[in-house]
């Protein structure tokens, strides 16, 4: 047994649920004339690291994706399913907490035309669709080519994302860490570099443990052709 | 419902999604070890007959 991957996981889910108290009990107020909802502000702390955690995962995916057309080596498509996985994951907990933030704070839970948040929505879209995709196709060159194809094309949305509130700012916030504007205050990004390095740590253990599920499904699928041959 | 309580009811969802998101990986896990195991004795088992 091999469970690396998963005590990586539990490492980084253990810090994540820090993260969540530290973010409710221990870090501080924002202004009450800065926001129409302070208390949901503090679902920042974990909103922002599932953000950066999710951009790592769609790196890995496009890394994994590219590799796989260049190199056709299983561990390549091992990475590019274990990190669409992951990325699905951290994805949904960003969208998730992004519109329970809007809700309170916007008085809607999603705002269409904002770039950020429509470009980050396909992207979760895009690691949701080669999950359920590669779960209902029989596994194959072209299968996996076809999916290898989104990973790496589905990536340009990620500059994208990035940039979306530096140039065309509609309602989510701009970025707040390290700008020229000033930056948070210490106490708040002591929770919210421990949130990203929480996550971070998910992230990894994610892929560690989808690498380590898909080369188990190879194995299987392997042992029972060999099954089906003896019995034949 | 007062922005404390709307927090910790969001706050536990998510944890508790994420919780079920990581035992699902570890549950498909221990199930596919113990079909590859079985399948494994069901060979070496044809194998010796």
């Amino acid at each position: 047994m091999n469970i690396k991957g998963e005590a990586v996981a539990i490492v980084g889910l253990t810090g994540a649920a820090i993260t969540l108290w530290l973010g409710m009990m221990w870090a501080p107020s924002v202004s009450i004339a800065a926001f129409k909802a302070p208390e949901a502000q503090r679902i920042f702390y974990w909103h922002v690291p599932s953000a950066w955690a999710a951009m790592i995962a769609f790196g890995m995916l496009f890394v994994g994706s590219i590799m796989w057309f260049f190199k056709r080596s299983e561990w390549a498509w091992r990475l590019h399913v274990a990190s669409s996985e992951a990325g699905l994951a951290t994805g949904l907990m960003c969208v998730w907490s992004g519109c329970i933030w809007g809700a309170a704070e916007w008085g809607v839970p999603w705002d269409w035309t904002d770039i950020r948040l429509n470009t980050f929505a396909m992207l979760t879209l895009l690691s949701l669709y080669l999950v359920l995709g590669r779960r209902s196709q029989p596994d194959g060159v072209e299968t996996r080519d076809t999916f290898a194809a989104f990973g790496m094309y589905g990536f340009v949305l990620v500059p994208v994302t990035y940039i979306a509130t530096r140039l065309w700012q509609i309602r989510h916030p701009g970025p707040v860490v390290a700008t020229s504007e000033g930056s948070l205050n210490s106490d708040m990004s002591i929770v919210l570099f421990i949130g990203a390095i929480s996550f971070t740590v998910l992230i990894i253990g994610y892929v560690m443990a989808g690498m380590r599920l898909t080369e188990l499904e190879m194995r299987l699928e392997d042992l029972q052709n060999q099954y089906e041959e003896r019995v034949q | 419902m007062s922005g404390q309580t709307y927090l910790t009811v969001a706050y536990l969802g998510m944890i508790g999604a994420l919780a079920l998101w990581t035992w699902t990986v570890f549950a498909r896990s221990r199930t596919l070890e113990a079909k590859i195991e079985s399948l494994e004795k069901a060979l070496s088992k044809n194998e010796s007959e």
